[in-house]
């Protein structure tokens, strides 16, 4: 047994004595993940998914404490291993101060998690979701790590319009992206033999603003965010001018019930040089997804998405250049601490989340793939 | 004889420990701390206060909002003032915690560990049943 595994074993025995800690005013909490991925044809996310892996940890440790009435600092590490992205090393997810003068204004600043669509900022949170993988078409999991969050700072508040309108949340942001060493687009470039010792990124700003209306569960919200990427390796520049990356999104809860829907579009134009020869990347990628679920007992939650990416830049006939996922799920809470989660996709299309290197006997355009999740959270 | 005596008084006990249990919405009551300038309290303003999104009451004074770790008292509070079930405040406030959105409320085990808390604490609210004993705390009715 790996010693991944013998940790989260460890993780699930011990629930029963394990509890959220706060000591002195100073608040722990924590989570742990075990996946499973099992596909036909391909090979998914770098994992040797067609032949069944375990590849697939996650785990942080959050620790804040408010040091005033208005004035709260913490910390969260997390440390991911994804196939062949991630790995042992324990990254910062957010480290911020986060001064809130009152309900209306406040101001985050540090390595802050990044508001922008229904889950940007909560996507590596796995305990929140009844899926067990996020529709891929928004939010690429070998990708996460560059929209996650950003080192600069924020302004946020809620705005009440009233009784009869709700109210108007809004998180404006300016700071640094920067690539993850070990994720996913610098894998891809990593195929191509370039291989980048320094996180490419840039500059990124914007704001995402959502109305709380006044039919209680109803939000509706838009986000928009600027980017630009720069970087070098050996042999190769990268650079990516300033763009606009929108979303639209609204989500219902009534009840058991629950939907929700985003669209968003990333006219993301590259160009790759090397040596005197520089190579346009054409890039208008649009992505939505569906989805809706239902709590059948206490314990007991199922549900249903679909995912839709393409890029209109190229040739949209070509599987490589769009990405189809319906997604059936089923999510079990074993306690308050302790679930279980397993899941069915049916994609069509190899946009999203497969590298050659790990597909060397070539892509198929189909594949069905069974994904299962065992975690814990305190 | 004996045996129907004690078979009566066994379920007039259970009776008495079912209604003991089984709380509702009449049978919760919000307390804060006794230097609190409040009198009464919106059902809106609990519910934006325990799920985080207000800190402040009316005047500006700091709101503490403080929770029991579970129970028919819980529950109760949560679905008739939040409209959200135990799991699902757990959820929305682990999301704030691992967001670095804000910080979870303190949850006790007792409704007398809650009191004794909000008693000595400016700005904290929290909530018990009815019956519990509650001298050092103010109780603040919630209108709807």
């Amino acid at each position: 047994m790996s010693r991944r595994m013998r940790f989260v074993v460890l993780v699930c025995v011990c629930t029963s004595s394990l509890y959220a800690q706060d000591l002195a005013g100073i608040a722990i909490h924590g989570f742990v993940t075990q996946g499973f991925l099992f596909s036909s044809h391909n090979n998914y996310l770098t994992a040797q998914s067609g032949s069944g892996s375990l590849q697939w940890t996650d785990g942080a440790i959050s620790v804040s404490d408010s040091l005033t009435d208005s004035l709260r600092v913490g910390i969260q590490l997390h440390m991911y291993q994804l196939g062949q992205l991630g790995g042992p090393n324990i990254q910062v997810d957010w480290a911020s101060g986060d001064y809130r003068l009152n309900d209306r204004f406040g101001i985050r600043a540090g390595k802050v998690k990044t508001v922008i669509g229904l889950f940007n900022d909560s996507q590596d949170v796995d305990t929140l979701f009844l899926w067990t993988l996020l529709p891929q078409c928004s939010y690429p999991l070998d990708n996460k790590s560059f929209y996650l969050a950003h080192t600069g700072g924020d302004v946020y508040g809620d705005l009440p319009l009233g009784n009869r309108a709700g109210s108007l949340r809004y998180d404006g942001y300016a700071g640094q992206v920067t690539f993850d060493l070990n994720g996913g687009y610098l894998k891809a470039l990593v195929d191509e033999g370039f291989v980048f010792t320094t996180a490419p990124g840039g500059k990124s700003y914007g704001g995402d603003v959502r109305w709380m209306t006044p039919l209680r569960g109803l939000t509706v919200g838009s986000s928009a965010t600027v980017e630009t990427v720069a970087g070098s390796a050996p042999g190769v520049s990268v650079l990516v001018p300033s763009f606009l990356k929108k979303e639209y999104y609204a989500q219902f809860a009534k009840g058991k019930f629950y939907f929700a829907g985003e669209y968003d579009r990333s006219p993301a134009n590259a160009f790759v040089t090397f040596g005197p020869v520089t190579i346009p990347v054409p890039q208008d990628l649009r992505s939505w997804f569906a989805m809706a679920s239902y709590r059948m007992t206490k314990n007991l939650h199922v549900g249903s998405y679909y995912s839709h990416y393409v890029n209109k830049a190229l040739d949209t006939v070509l599987p490589a250049n769009y990405s189809k996922d319906f997604v059936l799920s089923g999510r079990s809470d074993f306690n308050s601490y302790f679930y279980g989660k397993i899941e069915a996709h049916f994609l069509h299309g190899t946009a999203v989340g497969y590298y050659e290197s790990t597909n060397l006997r070539g892509l198929k355009p189909n594949s069905t793939m069974l994904a299962a999740k065992i975690g814990f959270s305190f | 004889m004996r045996i129907i005596r004690k078979t009566r008084w066994f379920i007039l006990l259970l009776g008495l420990i079912s209604c003991r249990t089984a709380a509702h919405a009449q049978d919760v009551v919000l307390v804060a701390n006794s230097d609190m300038q409040i009198s009464s309290i919106s059902e809106a303003d609990v519910r934006a206060i325990f799920m985080g999104t207000k800190t402040r009451l009316e005047g500006g004074a700091h709101a503490v909002p403080v929770t029991l770790k579970g129970g028919s008292v819980h529950e109760v509070f949560l679905k008739h003032h939040l409209g959200e079930t135990p799991d699902e405040f757990r959820t929305q406030w682990r999301k704030a915690v691992f967001t670095g959105q804000g910080a979870m409320p303190r949850a006790f085990d007792s409704e007398a560990a809650l009191i004794e808390y909000v008693a000595a604490t400016p700005g904290a609210l929290g909530y018990v049943s009815r019956v519990s004993p509650h001298d050092n705390v103010k109780c603040i009715p919630i209108i709807k």
